[in-house]
Formats: C-alpha cells, structure tokens, sequence
C-alpha cells in the first residue's frame, strides 16, 4: 500500500529527464522553504475546515454554539474565511510560485533564511489575526478582518518572501520569459499593492462614505483575478504542455489574454456594487469591464482545452492533470458567471444571495485550491526526491474534491437562485425565504464534510510522505534502489 | 531577461490604470463630499449618530453581524426592497451621502437575514416599530419574539442577576416558560444597551436633494396608455 504503482510517473521524482541534473539542484536548494510553506497551509487548510463545516452548519441550525460567544456565526464565519484565504491560499501560493520561478528561471535558490523567517512571520501574523477576530478584534470587512495590529506584519513577511522569489528569477539562467512566469511576476508585485491600498483606506485611514466600498470592491475582486487566478494559470500553464509533452494550443494568444485580463480585469470586481450607493459611472464601467472578460475567457479555453483535446486519456494516468483539469474546467465557469452576475437582471436576482457565496467558492476552491493541488502532487515528491507514500490517498483526495466541490457550488447557486426568487417575491415571508434555503444549507454542510476528508487524506499522505523522506537512512536505502532500477533497465 | 523591464512596466502600468481610475478617481471626486446643510432645519445631513449608537456599532462590528445583514437598500429595479409591494426595507434607496458619517462602512454582501439599513423607520410583522423591549427580547431569544426566525440567540448579552430590593426597570419581560427562577431578573449587560440603541439609530429618512427625481422603471401598464393617445 506505501509504494506507488509504475504507471503513475508523476508520483515519483523525476530521474530520468535531460535537466535532471540541473533540476534536482534547483529541488534540493527548494526543500525546507517549499515544505515550511506547504506544511502550513496545509495545516490552516485542515482548521479553516472545521471552522466552516461549523459555521455551515450554524446556518442551518442557528441555535449551534449560540450561547459562547468566541464561537458565534459572526466570528467564526469570518475566521474560516481569512484562515482560507491567508492561511492555506496565501502559504500554498507562495510555495507554488517559489518553485514554479526556481524551476523556470533556472536559478538555485541562494540560501532559504530570510524565506524561512518570512513564513514563520507570515504564519504568525495569520495565526495573531484569526484569534483576534475570533476575539472580537475584527474589522468587520470582508476577506480584511484581520485586525490592524496583525496586517503590518503579514506585509512585511510578505515583503520577504516575494523578494526573495524575484532573487531567485534574477539569480536563473534562462533567456526566455514564458507565460506562467509573466502571471507569477504580475502576482507577487500586485498582491502588496492592493493589500497595502485596501490596509490605508479602509483599514487605518477609513476614506470618507462608501469610497470605502469601491477601494474594498477593487481590493476583494483583484486579490481573487490578480493574485490567486494568476499564480494558479500560472501553473496551469506549465504543467499542462509538461505533463501532456505537448505545446500550448494557440500559444500567441496567451499574452493577449494576459494583458487583457489584467488591464481590464482589474477594473472588472466593482460590478459587485451594482445598484448600489456609489456613483453610477462606477456601476456601469463595472460592468462594460466584467463583458470584457469574455475575451481572456475564450483565449484561455482555446489554450488549455485546446492543448487537452484528444489527450484526454492522460488524465487517468496523472493525479496533477486531473486536478488541473478541475481547475480549468471552473475557471470557464467563474468567468461566465462573473459576466453574467454584471448583468442588471441577474445582478437584481443573485446580489446578497448565497449565490455569490457559491461563486467565491468555484473560483477559490474548485479553480485555485484544486489547481494548487494538482501542482503540489508534482512538486513535493520532486522536492524531497523521494515518492508519495500513498497513491490511494492521493485518488481519494481527487475523488472528494471533485465531488465536494461540485457539490458544494451546485447547492449554493441552486439555494441562492431560489433564495433571490423569493426575496424578491414581497409576498413570501421573509423566514419563509430561510426555510426554503435549508435542503441547499443542509448539502452544502455535507458537501464541506467531503471535502475535508479529501483534505484529510491530501495532509496525512503529505506529512508521512515528509516523515519518511526525513528519515536519512530511508532516503539512502532509496537512492541506491533507484540507482539499481535505473542500471537494470 | 531583457524583456523583463518591459513586462514590470507593463505590469506596473496596468494596475496603475484601474486604480487611479477607480480607486484615486473616486477618492477625489465624491471622496471629497460635504452633508447637506438644510437651512429650514438648521441641521447638517446625515446626523451625527449619539455616542452610545456609535459603541454599539462597534459591538456590531466585533459580533460579524455583516455576515448575515446588509445594510443598503437598493432602488426599485433590483429584488423588493422599496416601492409598492415591496418589503418595505426603506422609504428610498441609499445614496452616497447616507454613509458620509460611518468611520466604517458595512454595506454587507449577504442578506441570510434582513437588511437592516433602516430598522429604525420600519415596522415589523406585527405593524409595530422595533421598540428597545422587542430588540431586547428578540437578542435574548429570537424565538420569542418571531417564532420562525432563523437568527442565534445573542443571550450572552444579558446577564441574570438577583432582585434586590425593587426589580430593575430594566429587566426583560419574558413568557413564563423563559423567565428565571423567582427572585431572580435578566438585564441587558453594556453591550447590549449600546447595540441596541445602535439599532435604533439605524434610519435614512432625511430626502436628499439627490434621492428626488429618481429614474424609475416605467411600468408596463404605460404601453396601454399610449395606444389609448393615438387612437
């Protein structure tokens, strides 16, 4: 059961390929950062899903821990979605895009102190946060609770981190600047930008009236397009032609999307405010930007479907293509519904419905964590030079994900159709809008409750594979079986 | 690597744009609106909220009562929030100036429970308003008050104590299957007096020179009218 079947390449280190040599220099130097970093998330991953399988189920039984108030809907609620987002987006990402520009630049990593002292501040500053909201230090603004004397240091270990990632792309050899390395560039320097913004002006120095909402609307919808959207197409960009050994489809076009998407993306999230109390010239240009999507959105389904077709069959034999291939599969769907939710009409029926709950969730988890997934399937075996303890653990994983997640997004929107239906009915009651909703509160629960034994799985696996890669007397045992398969085949 | 100072521009610039656009634009402009002063009442618009209203704002804060309500009232067009047949969440839609005072705006993005921009004007499903006493027993027990509401109990607001002498002014009226045993009162704590005055300072009433002249969807009704005109 602890060894990896043959015909699974991608679970096990790479020995054979051209650069070997050069990339397991490159791994090696990678080691303690990547898994510090995953570690953590991985860690975070496991407590943001407790707190929201507990705060789902405060949904649909309100009177749940109702009577401690560290343990509230309001407090929990808000805890789960920074340790998410901070805790395992956040980590996860920096570990991905570590080793994604490592490997792209070629460059070895000089020296891990400041990027250990980085995580260690980053895990702190998070850790300081989610207790203090659950405290009842919050800020009450949504993906920014984390208080204010925690946010300075999350920018600092940041500052960090990303500086020692654009190091290392200094530090490479390669000549070439390929697309995953264009979003991985764009995504370390915007991340500070719009946190530091959203920290000034919302946080520290409150502009005046709902210019606060507008800089909030820019923040949340950028820190989803500009940074987790961006790290995760950068992996998908390169494991898609690695793993299929195949190019891009289409390839010429990834850099008009690229640019599209960031010129007019970034303007896209203010859509959200439609209707609202902010100037209508903001509404409208919201939602001229969020059509413009329609652009990168068909330019990266010719890439990634493109380069797919007709290889399909590969997706049986790679754990990291199966979740890459969720991931870009909800993509599609975030970006058709973000074009869509700018609609008047449609805005009038899903706003503050748990149909944009859904929505955060498909493009967080069902694209970026399952993206993120796929990713570290391949990195960690190579980091550590050793395999997967586990390949069922590894399927089970994909197979609770998937199920999870499609479970998960498809009660929420469904919920929140019939949600906004009614709301808008003045003559249903308002408690009879609640009621309608929890079948969907009450799937939702056990569509959270999949998904964390998937994650469950993905940690346990993860931790023993890390245990036995740091045995020393394993690891040699292994490197000579591996020297002795290589020298009989 | 010669093409990376170029890429950084590129990617310097393109946040650049949607940030002064939206960010510094809006600052600038509207970021630098006044109240309305109303020469008839002598007052500026919107009204500074008590004091007491504003400790309880932050009690509002720090329980995330903004993960279930939002607190804006959208025009007619969007859901039933104000106009005929509507829930009634306003006597208009919320504009700009409404949030003028608010150190920290919490426009909510969910509405699991109802919006609560303008409690204070509104009347519940009784037809009455949103006394303190109701406010007091609906956070102590939801169910009190509406037997299907779907909101937590907020009971460690209050705290139960002992009568001494003559029982608190304050003390909850509650159904005899709720009330603590003889001699003893449930009061709201601190907390739950500034949350609750919080609540009631919760009214947009006051009609802005720019909450008049709203464009409002014609009814459909209007095409009938017409084809009555060229006959």
């Amino acid at each position: 059961m602890a060894t990896v079947s043959s015909h699974t390449p991608e679970l096990t280190s790479e020995s054979s390929s051209s650069h070997s040599a050069e990339a397991s220099l490159i791994d090696a130097s990678l080691r303690t950062p990547v898994m510090v970093l995953t570690g953590s998330a991985l860690v975070w991953l496991l407590i943001a899903s407790v707190l929201g399988i507990v705060s789902a189920w405060q949904l649909h039984t309100p009177s749940f821990l109702d009577s401690c108030e560290f343990v509230t809907h309001g407090r929990i609620q808000p805890a789960q979605s920074n340790a998410f987002i901070y805790g395992w987006g956040i980590n996860a990402a920096l570990a991905v895009s570590l080793w994604l520009m490592a490997r792209l630049s070629r460059g070895v990593l000089p020296g891990s102190g400041v990027l250990l002292l980085g995580a260690v501040f980053w895990n702190l500053g998070v850790t300081v946060g989610v207790a203090g909201i659950i405290l009842g230090f919050s800020t009450s603004i949504e993906w920014l609770e984390i208080p204010g004397f925690a946010s300075p240091l999350l920018l600092v270990a940041y500052a960090l981190i990303a500086s020692w990632s654009l190091v290392v792309f200094r530090a490479g050899r390669s000549q070439e600047i390929y697309a995953s390395q264009w979003y991985l560039f764009a995504a370390l320097f915007w991340f500070p930008w719009i946190y530091s913004i959203a920290q000034v002006m919302v946080v520290f120095s409150p502009v005046r009236g709902t210019v606060q909402s507008v800089v909030h609307a820019w923040f949340s919808s950028n820190l989803f397009l500009l940074w987790f959207a961006s790290i995760a197409l950068a992996a998908i960009y390169y494991f898609l032609p690695k793993l299929l050994l195949k190019p891009v489809s289409n390839y010429y076009l990834a850099s008009l999307s690229f640019w599209w998407l960031v010129i007019f993306g970034s303007w896209s999230g203010i859509s959200r405010l439609i209707g609202g109390p902010v100037p209508a010239w903001v509404q409208t240009v919201g939602a001229a930007a969020s059509f413009m999507l329609v652009v990168p959105l068909v330019i990266l389904a010719m890439n990634f479907y493109g380069t797919l077709s007709g290889r399909w069959s590969a997706l049986k034999e790679s754990v990291t293509l199966r979740f890459i291939a969720v991931g870009i599969l909800a993509l599609t769907l975030v970006l058709v519904a973000s074009v869509l939710t700018s609609i008047h009409g449609v805005a009038a029926l899903t706003q503050f419905t748990f149909v944009t709950t859904s929505q955060a969730q498909l493009g967080l988890y069902g694209f970026f964590s399952m993206v993120v997934f796929g990713a570290l399937y391949y990195i960690v075996p190579r980091v550590l030079a050793t395999s997967w303890a586990s390949a069922p653990l590894a399927n089970l994983h994909f197979w609770a994900s998937a199920l999870g997640v499609t479970l998960l997004v498809g009660s929420l929107a469904v919920g929140g159709l019939t949600q906004g239906k009614l709301l808008a009915d003045a003559s249903v009651a308002f408690t009879d809008v609640t009621k309608a909703t929890l079948p969907y509160l009450f799937s939702a629960v056990v569509a959270l409750v999949v998904l964390a034994i998937g994650q469950l799985a993905f940690a346990l696996n993860f931790f023993w594979t890390l245990s036995r890669a740091s045995a020393p007397a394993v690891r040699s045992v292994r490197v000579l079986l591996a020297a002795q398969s290589e020298a009989t085949r | 690597m010669n093409r990376a100072p170029i890429i950084f521009l590129g990617v310097f610039c393109a946040l650049a744009f949607s940030f002064v656009g939206l960010v510094l634009t809006n600052q600038l402009t509207y970021g630098a609106f006044t109240t309305h002063v109303d020469e008839d009442e002598g007052k500026a618009f919107p009204l500074q909220s008590p004091g007491l209203a504003a400790q309880g704002k932050l009690v509002y804060q720090d329980l995330g009562c903004v993960s279930c309500h939002s607190q804006q009232v959208r025009r007619e067009g969007f859901g039933s929030d104000i106009g005929e047949h509507s829930r009634g969440w306003g006597e208009r839609q919320s504009v700009a100036r409404d949030y003028l005072r608010e150190e920290r705006v919490l426009l909510g993005s969910l509405r699991v429970g109802p919006d609560l921009r303008n409690l204070a004007s509104r009347k519940n499903a009784d037809g009455a308003e949103f006394t303190a006493d109701w406010l007091y027993r609906y956070l102590y027990d939801p169910k009190l008050v509406v037997a299907d509401s779907s909101m937590p109990r907020y009971a460690f607001l209050f705290k139960k104590q002992q009568i001494v002498g003559q029982p608190s002014a304050k003390a909850l009226k509650l159904p005899e299957a709720h009330a603590p045993a003889a001699g003893f009162e449930v009061v709201p704590t601190a907390r739950a007096e500034a949350l609750v005055a919080y609540l009631q300072s919760l009214k947009d009433t006051y009609a802005y020179p720019e909450t008049k002249n709203v464009y409002t969807p014609p009814a459909p009704k209007k095409t009938e009218e017409k084809k009555e005109g060229h006959k």
